[in-house]
């Protein structure tokens, strides 16, 4: 797993994955067995007894029992998924003390990463193995943050702050998506996660000049694709 | 028009123009969804091409986002429930054994909005599309991000079809609680019709928030309110009333196709439906629960953690009643004789498609998983599941189960049953490679990663196996219009009323009224006797009916000039002060359908047209309600919502204001306080004018409502000079969001103020030449009921604005 969010979300989405096949499988493969079963072989098949016909509105029928059985059970599997969701959204919602606070704008059309230092990139840096604090929000409209690898997104508002955090698992380069429709450069609104050993994040963090901005510079509202 | 209104043939024109038959109307409901589902699905095959390869550029990023709104816009409003609503139109009134809809001509008029609503719609797709994605998220769609005509142009669509909607649903609320042939229950009433009755309350309640949005954003980028462009309301203040309105609207383009289904069922299966009575539960249960469950399309907007999980809670509870639903399906099919004629096969594939659907649907009630799944082809896959597997797919089946009735004629089974398994196979290899691609933006024009390739691929050969297998459906239709052989009134030799006269029926439904016995079963009336298939020569009611009326131009010239009035103020607000030449062509244009449409309303209300009220027909549990009061409440209901939502919207953005003024400092006590006065005095003497009317007083009564009109204009008075005040003070529209929900929703308030003192002015004119007296009281009822919500109305505003 290549983070902490990542292991979060494979670990639910696979119970929910798993039940919702086996549902599914089941269901259908009844309905098609029945179908089958129970299809019109003219008159090897009798007519039921209680054809509908028009002059009669037919009797009702169906057991409260069958209603029950299903409902109970539905209702197991969707507890079971529900306890899951919780204790998951739980992890994802509080952040442990963290070492490292990110504040992320996006804008029409980027994203800006500023660090504790005022430094200022439109890459972003991280260490591995360490608590990342993402604070999230918009210059302009209405944007989603998200680190596709990572599994995990927050919107990204005007006149509001959002927060993640994850723990990268492993160095390497993960991408940045907009993951909500924010105009014509939506497409495009992409940039890099660089997760570095913590080692080699100290050095690089430690050469940076406050309020430098590296990279490409950042060009706000004008690039279009 | 031939002055008793008699109904021309079919091949007339005038017949199709000015009709008002429940009949005529679903015919013209259909063949317009039809065509826009095949303009939108051509959209769709356009964006299909685009994302077959990674890193294409066969359509710009502009054009593929005008493509993709179009294509969720239509599909969503303008094809799928006008496409159901054909069917509620034709079949609804036949299978409660009525003769026409409680309101024939408002249900023409609906039919016509939604007409020139789509053809403003198409305007504004040529003219400079909206580009912000179905859901128009804020603040992408204010006139700083999306400065573009297209966007004005859809919110004015928007407006008529919502309006097209709530008189529609008024109208079939009215029919189906008030009009059922005599003896029929509720309970007994057909699954398709018990649907729709659910569906339109749905509507009734939900599109008012739309509507409130729409009026919202329309006020924003026309006259520069800060609804949506400042953060205090803004993108969250948007998603609220668009999701709250959202999440309910796909019910109401679902719950009609389960109703189909669970009509088809019975009379392929031959026995009738299991667990009925919980199928109709199942679906009350869930359209409640779908206004508690908004809060799911906005997980990752980062609100509350204790409110998220609720919002799980509820959305994953509302999978439940679904589930009731397709076991009940299911276990029909026990000891049952199935004959899988093109109907049944689209039914029951149908039910397959949306157990898929709502499986998927799971994931995304789950908050932590959503924090993955928002935003991507998870969730294009999931609704495609839903709203064309379980709506569109159900309803194409339903034209095949209906199409005899209709036509009188068959369709051609072979090719149906080609159709269904093209469709069927291609729609699977059309959307479930892109629950696989989960990882993938939607609304992206393209993607680089080749792991998303061969999906991607998949998926576009299925939508073009999907698409093109929709024109089979049309070829089969068409030739067997005119050639298909002669379906007899009941092919499927089903129970409900529709099979209980002639294919297709005559102007008049029946020839008398069936009546439902306690023992259940029913008297049918015999069956006209002209020969199958045709029409009668000549128009003649069925014995001791009055002669009802079938044509009436109003509802056309109605909507035409809707359609103008706001095209011309759209466009008017939207012409740079530059060219002031064209303004003034607009401006004329918005005049002229007003005035115009003035004229029309007075004509619509002046004319005689009859609708047979029948004493005899069952109307629990409303018995003794009239027709048009029922029609009123049901209205007001409607509006209890607008205006919610313009409350709810103040208190969003007042709570998110740091420094709100202090009491008494920019409204004054005072002006609320006199206004307040007046308004109740005002509830006073439309409450004596009811009485005087039933007295039969003609003097009483003018006197009544002559001194509420005085109180009315003396209302708009203080209200005009306590702007003029403020205005002067530099409390303009856009000075703040503050003073933008004032002027906003206490504008909302006085525009109903002055609809009130309009109706008043027609109806004081009435009573003078000695009308609306003794039994004649109901229009100055109705018309009390109206002043009342409007003050009722007040007594919210007053306090909130004035007092908090």
């Amino acid at each position: 797993m290549v983070s902490n969010t990542s292991e979060i979300f494979i670990g639910l989405f696979n119970q929910f994955w798993f039940l919702g096949v086996l549902v599914s499988i089941v269901v259908l493969g009844l309905m098609t067995y029945l179908m089958l079963r129970f299809r019109d072989q003219g008159a090897k098949t009798p007519d039921p007894e209680d054809a509908p016909m028009l002059g009669k509105i037919p009797e009702d029928r169906g057991k409260i029992k069958t209603v029950a059985i299903s409902l109970t059970l539905s209702s197991l599997i969707l507890a079971l998924l529900l306890g899951g969701t919780f204790g998951a959204i739980d992890a994802i919602n509080n952040p442990p003390q963290g070492t490292l606070n990110v504040e992320v704008t996006g804008f029409q059309w980027g994203w800006k990463f500023k660090y504790p230092n005022n430094y200022q990139d439109t890459v972003m840096t991280v260490p591995k193995d360490e608590v990342v604090i993402v604070k999230i929000h918009s210059d302009d409209v209405f944007h989603s943050f998200g680190i596709l690898e990572f599994k995990i997104k927050k919107d990204a508002l005007n006149g509001r702050v959002n927060t993640i955090w994850f723990v990268a698992r492993d160095a390497g380069e993960y991408n940045i998506v907009c993951y909500e429709f924010c105009g014509l450069g939506h497409t495009f609104m992409r940039t890099k996660l660089i997760v570095m050993e913590p080692n080699e994040f100290q050095d690089w963090y430690s050469k940076l000049k406050p309020g430098e901005i590296q990279h490409a510079p950042v060009q706000q509202g004008g690039q279009q694709p | 028009m031939s002055e008793d209104h008699q109904i021309p043939p079919t091949s007339s024109i005038s017949r199709w123009l000015f009709t008002t038959n429940h009949k005529d109307v679903g015919i013209l409901y259909l063949v317009t969804s039809l065509y826009f589902l095949f303009l939108s699905g051509t959209l769709a095959l356009l964006l299909r091409t685009q994302l077959a390869v990674p890193n294409n550029t066969f359509l710009s990023s502009a054009a593929y986002n005008q493509a993709f709104t179009t294509h969720g816009l239509i599909m969503v409003l303008w094809f799928l429930s006008p496409f159901a609503f054909s069917f509620a139109n034709y079949i609804v009134p036949l299978q409660i054994g009525a003769r026409d809809l409680a309101f024939p001509r408002i249900n023409a008029l609906s039919y016509w909005l939604y007409l020139f609503s789509g053809i403003m719609l198409l305007v504004s797709f040529f003219v400079g599309p909206a580009d912000g994605g179905w859901t128009v998220y804020a603040p992408l769609n204010t006139a700083r991000y999306s400065p573009n005509i297209g966007l004005n142009l859809t919110a004015g669509a928007l407006v008529l079809f919502i309006v097209s909607i709530t008189i529609s649903s008024v109208n079939f609320i009215t029919t189906i609680l008030k009009m059922r042939a005599p003896g029929m229950k509720l309970m007994q009433m057909p699954m398709f019709t018990w649907s729709i009755l659910i569906t339109v309350f749905m509507m009734l309640y939900a599109f008012p928030s739309f509507l409130a949005g729409v009026s919202m954003l329309m006020v924003d980028r026309t006259l520069g309110t800060m609804y949506f462009s400042a953060p205090e309301g803004g993108s969250l203040l948007w998603d609220h009333v668009f999701w709250f309105f959202g999440h309910p609207e796909v019910y109401i383009v679902l719950f009609p196709a389960i109703g189909a289904v669970g009509d088809m069922i019975p009379s392929f299966t031959r026995r009738p439906l299991y667990g009925r009575k919980y199928i109709i539960l199942g679906l009350i249960i869930a359209a409640v629960v779908s206004f508690m469950v908004w809060g799911h399309h906005m997980f990752v907007t980062g609100y509350d953690p204790l409110v998220a999980k609720i919002f799980t809670l509820t959305t994953i509870a509302v999978s439940l009643p679904f589930d009731v639903i397709v076991v009940a399906f299911i276990e029909s099919l026990v000891r049952a004789k199935i004959k899988l004629k093109t109907p049944a096969l689209f039914a029951l594939g149908s039910i397959m498609l949306f157990i898929i659907g709502g499986v998927t649907g799971v994931f995304l009630g789950s908050v932590a998983i959503d924090h993955h799944l928002r935003g991507t082809y998870w969730v294009v896959a999931h609704f495609h599941y839903v709203m064309v597997g379980g709506g569109a797919v159900a309803l194409i089946g339903a034209l095949y189960y209906w199409f005899p009735k209709i036509t009188g004629r068959m369709y051609k089974e072979s090719l149906g049953k080609l159709h269904f398994a093209l469709s069927f196979i291609g729609f699977n290899l059309l959307y479930f490679p892109m629950f696989i691609n989960y990882d993938m933006p939607r609304r992206v024009v393209t993607y680089a990663e080749q792991a998303w390739a061969f999906n991607n691929f998949l998926a576009t050969i299925g939508a073009f196996v999907f698409g093109l297998a929709q024109l089979l459906l049309l070829y089969n239709l068409f030739t067997s219009m005119r050639s298909g052989a002669p379906a007899g009134s009941n092919p499927w030799n089903a129970f409900t009323l529709e099979w209980a006269t002639t294919s297709p029926p005559p102007d008049y439904n029946f020839e008398e009224t069936p009546r439902v016995n306690s023992d259940g079963t029913v008297s049918l009336p015999k069956l006209t006797s002209f020969a199958n298939g045709g029409t009668p020569s000549g128009y003649s009611a069925p014995h001791g009916l009055p002669h009802q009326s079938h044509l009436s131009p109003f509802p056309i010239i109605l909507s035409a000039l809707a359609f103008f009035a706001l095209f011309g103020i759209v466009s008017l607000t939207f012409i740079p002060s530059a060219s002031f030449s064209a303004g003034i062509v607009y401006l004329w244009i918005f005049f002229a359908a007003l005035i115009m449409g003035g004229f029309a309303i007075y004509g619509f209300a002046r004319e005689k047209f009859v609708a047979p009220e029948d004493e005899t027909l069952e109307g629990w549990p409303f018995k003794n309600i009239g027709r048009m009061k029922m029609g009123i409440w049901t209205f007001m209901a409607s509006e209890v919502i607008f205006f919610g939502v313009f409350i709810g919207a103040f208190l969003f953005i007042r709570a998110g204001t740091a420094e709100w003024p202090a009491i008494d400092t920019i409204f004054k006590i005072q002006h609320g306080a006199i206004n307040t006065f007046i308004l109740l005095t005002s509830s006073f003497t439309a409450v004596m004018a009811v009485v005087f009317s039933k007295k039969s007083s003609k003097g009483g009564v003018a006197a009544s409502l002559a001194l509420t009109l005085f109180l009315a204009l003396w209302f708009l008075y203080n209200k005009a000079t306590e702007w003029q005040e403020l205005f002067h003070e530099g409390f303009t529209l856009s000075a703040s969001p503050i003073s933008s929900t004032y002027y906003i929703t206490t504008g909302a308030h006085g525009a109903h103020v002055l609809g009130g003192i309009v109706a008043l002015a027609v109806i004081i004119g009435g009573v003078l030449k000695g009308r609306y007296l003794g039994h004649d009281h109901g229009t100055v009822e109705y018309f009390g009921i109206y002043w009342h919500f409007v003050d009722i109305v007040w007594i919210f505003l007053f306090p909130l604005f004035y007092l908090l």
